[in-house]
């Protein structure tokens, strides 16, 4: 049966670019011995004339130079800073710039018009959505450059590094069985009530990713890669960050106006409540849950 | 009357947990082996949250508060120990030399888990 | 509350000054984590739970993490003795 070539692509079995794009592997070239022993000499040579301290009066200057010039770039930030400071405006004065109709609209409307009882959450996923789909590709990015700098050394055998790492420890799994379950259910729950209490996506997913995280420590990477594994990470990643876009992306077109919503709000206090904002925190939450658990991965293993 | 007697009780309770956290703390920087500071940090972490969180407990009365205080001090009771233990455990496997600290019983079984290991 | 607020600030500004005067990697990450947590209780003096929350997820928690592990990684974690020697 022939896969779609773009699932095809998504799941890793075709590279699209292969034989389309011409890359010419770098040829090896012998280089001769007695430029080998030359540059091992003129290597020694300059260690020596380095190292000899005493002598380098290059080295002598640039060591005191270069403290000066660190002290007083310390002291110059410093005092830029105070200066910066003291021209900030009085704390609590009722003239300050951030007393404007932004925030007082904010408290005052905010209920009403995102229908979410956090103000905080009725923010940052709905008057400033687009910030935090901003933040949320930022994770994503810093997750996928981690994953193309640890993947170099994926062909060689990964070093053990659990030698003195208590494996299959019976004590700690006992109360992973316990403790994850738990913390998991507490994730979700800060997640589904981002919008009635404090919490949202953000700290939900992070609490999840420490489950998922005691959970391998606990179990092994042989557990844990039965249910998320690298292709369950792009799948979930992307779908959250394109039903994100899809629904908040409208923000380029409209010049950060906002567009009135069809959704209901329903009655603030009820889990099914205030818009979109409760499946943008599912979204965020999965995006940085799955992201917490892969940089876990990727810098213990070098893959999932 | 009950209004006292409960401020007396979560006072005592909080006092009790602050004076462990403290003879916690001494332990910690008065030993000098590992083993021994674990065992003072982890033994102050379980006894004196417990108590400290039984007062706060008790300043609270009976309502959704205390409910969650205890799901925390059920939570530091099974997280605090297994982390000590682990503590414990990487200390003993790659301290060369852990005849010099404290007797070291030798079991039969103890050594083939440590050949598997 | 005041004085408890003026406290924490006070071992705030310590915890910043120590994690970068301390020599061994590893003290800095465990005095790090400290600083996260007396963040994450200024963050509910400043009735700010939902920062709190992250901040106690994240910065004490993964954030650390990552470091350990990294550390472990490019093998910093050692013995005092074979650095003087190296």
């Amino acid at each position: 049966m022939k896969k779609d070539r773009f699932l095809a692509w998504l799941d890793g079995e075709e590279d699209l670019y292969e034989g389309n794009v011409e890359v010419k592997p770098q040829e090896e070239y012998e280089v001769p011995q007695e430029v080998l022993m030359e540059r091992m000499r003129e290597n020694k040579r300059l260690r020596e004339r380095v190292n000899d301290v005493e002598h380098n009066r290059e080295y002598k200057f640039f060591k005191h130079l270069y403290r000066i010039l660190a002290v007083d770039f310390g002291i110059l930030l410093i005092l830029l800073l105070l200066l910066a400071v003291s021209f900030l405006p009085p704390v609590g004065h009722a003239a300050n710039p951030d007393n404007n109709e932004v925030s007082a609209r904010y408290i005052e409307k905010g209920l009403q018009e995102t229908g979410a009882v956090n103000i905080v959450t009725g923010m940052i996923l709905d008057y400033r959505a687009f910030d935090t789909l901003g933040e949320s590709h930022v994770l994503f990015v810093a997750a996928v450059t981690v994953f193309v700098l640890l993947r170099a050394g994926k062909g060689k055998q990964e070093e053990n590094d659990r030698i003195y790492e208590p494996k299959n420890d019976t004590i700690l799994q006992k109360a992973a069985f316990v403790l994850v379950p738990m913390i998991m259910i507490f994730g979700i729950y800060v997640i589904l009530n981002g919008h009635l209490s404090p919490g949202g996506g953000f700290s939900g997913g992070a609490i999840i990713g420490s489950g998922l995280i005691l959970y391998l420590n606990a179990f092994g990477f042989a557990k844990t890669e039965r249910f998320f594994t690298e292709k369950t990470y792009k799948r979930v990643c992307l779908f959250s960050l394109a039903f994100y876009c899809l629904a908040k992306s409208y923000s380029f077109y409209t010049g950060a106006n906002d567009i009135h919503s069809a959704i209901p709000l329903g009655t603030p206090g009820a889990i099914l409540s205030s818009g979109l904002i409760l499946p943008l925190n599912i979204c965020v939450g999965l995006v940085v849950a799955c992201t917490m658990y892969a940089f876990y991965a990727l810098f213990r293993k070098g893959g999932f | 009357m009950l209004e006292w007697i409960r401020f007396v009780a979560g006072t005592v309770f909080l006092a009790i947990g602050i004076l462990i956290f403290f003879v916690q703390l001494a332990g910690v920087f008065r030993y000098k082996y590992v083993l021994n500071r674990m065992h003072a940090a982890a033994m102050g972490d379980t006894l004196g949250i417990s108590f400290s969180m039984a007062g706060l407990m008790i300043f609270s009365g009976f309502n959704f508060t205390t409910l969650k205080m205890a799901l925390v001090i059920l939570f530091l009771w099974c997280a605090s120990p297994v982390s000590a233990h682990l503590v414990a455990r990487l200390e003993t496997t790659t301290c060369g030399n852990l005849s010099d600290f404290c007797e070291v019983q030798e079991d039969k079984e103890t050594d083939k888990e440590g050949e598997k290991a | 509350m005041i004085i408890l607020q003026y406290l924490l600030l006070g071992f705030l500004v310590v915890c910043a000054v120590s994690v970068s005067l301390s020599k061994n990697l590893l003290n800095s990450i465990i005095i790090y984590m400290s600083f996260s947590l007396v963040m994450s209780m200024i963050w509910i003096c400043l009735e700010s739970p939902d920062l709190a929350i992250t901040e106690a997820a994240v910065g004490a928690g993964v954030t650390s993490l990552l470091f350990f592990v990294t550390l472990k990684k490019i093998h910093a974690i050692r013995e005092e003795e074979t650095d003087e020697e190296g």
